[in-house]
């Protein structure tokens, strides 16, 4: 059963519309990783803030994410790999969400370290939770499109 | 059944392709890192914490901030031979802190250049937070000996150590 929605999303609109989402979420991504990736000791010590890792999984984390981030963001644009770039980016949305609840939940204030690692950042808190949960919902879109689109193609 | 198999041929293609770049960039940047994060203990054998000490500026001075006992820290409060940084929100800080201490939020460290730039690098500076259970201090520290300052100390056993001995604060419950 289709919705008016579905039918939307397979029109020719529709399309214009997820690829633009999708775009800016890749655009986003490569933004928020260009920071990380030129400083990884500063955005080693952001993921410590949130005392969640094990302390030697640190700089591999600090090594690896940016890069993901940024491969990520690169594979949304082209619309290469879309389909799992889409997935990494919507997983580490909901680990960046969980993480700033437990951070809040904890008392701990620090910068958030989302978009760069300077302090200009603004602090974990309930803003970062929606800004991460709209961006949410932009990769679940996506997701939702290919999977409309998929019987067709 | 064969998209999910491609889905997950491509997730590894870009973890390998993101591990390899990230691996190869930490050679080539100037602000690159080891891949094992190295750990201090700060504070006595018995008590000492693990603290990830993350190298923030390879280049620059080494020599990292190291921790600085309650005698001590009273010491140079009495003879007013250093200065007290009070690392914690400004909402901690208001609620009580060291006497003649400046609040300088670890996460608000850029907003306060102006003021650093205007002190004497040479100056003895000691940080601190609420106590065994942060690293802000260690954190103000490292931000404070990489902008250049010689003498910088991180009092690990923090604000609650310190009015735990009585020693003068400012407080407001």
């Amino acid at each position: 059963m289709r919705s008016s929605f579905d039918n939307f999303l397979e029109s020719q609109y529709g399309e214009w519309f997820t690829r633009s989402i999708q775009i800016g979420l890749g655009l986003l991504f490569i933004y928020a990783s260009l920071d990380k990736i030129w400083n990884p000791g500063l955005f080693a010590k952001s993921i410590s803030n949130y005392r969640l890792l094990p302390l030697p999984l640190l700089h591999i984390s600090a090594i690896i994410l940016p890069w993901l981030e940024f491969t990520c963001g690169i594979a949304l644009i082209i619309n290469r790999y879309q389909r799992a770039a889409n997935i990494v980016i919507g997983g580490l949305l909901l680990v960046f969400i969980l993480a700033i609840f437990s951070a809040m939940a904890r008392g701990l204030d620090f910068n958030c370290g989302c978009f760069s690692v300077d302090s200009e950042e603004s602090n974990v808190g309930l803003l970062k939770i929606l800004q991460n949960t709209g961006l949410l919902l932009s990769a679940a879109l996506i997701e939702y499109r290919m999977k409309v689109i998929q019987p067709k193609s | 059944m064969i998209q999910m198999n491609k889905t997950m041929r491509d997730l590894l293609t870009l973890l390998a392709l993101s591990t390899v770049l990230g691996i190869s960039a930490q050679a080539v940047l100037p602000n690159g890192i080891g891949l094992k994060t190295e750990i201090t203990i700060v504070g006595d054998d018995s008590t000492g914490v693990a603290v990830p000490s993350v190298s923030i500026n390879p280049s620059g001075d080494d020599a990292a901030a190291s921790n600085i006992s309650l005698i001590n820290a009273h010491s140079a409060y009495e003879t007013n031979s250093a200065l007290f940084f009070d690392a914690r929100n400004p909402e901690d800080y208001k609620s009580g802190h060291i006497r003649r201490a400046i609040n300088l939020p670890v996460h608000a460290f850029l907003d306060s250049l102006a003021y650093l730039e205007s002190l004497n690098p040479d100056r003895h500076i000691i940080t601190y937070c609420d106590g065994e259970d942060c690293n802000a201090s260690i954190d103000l520290a490292a931000d404070l000996k990489m902008m250049g300052f010689s003498q910088v100390n991180f009092f690990f056993g923090g604000w609650q150590e310190w009015r735990d001995a009585g020693y003068p604060v400012v407080s407001h419950p």
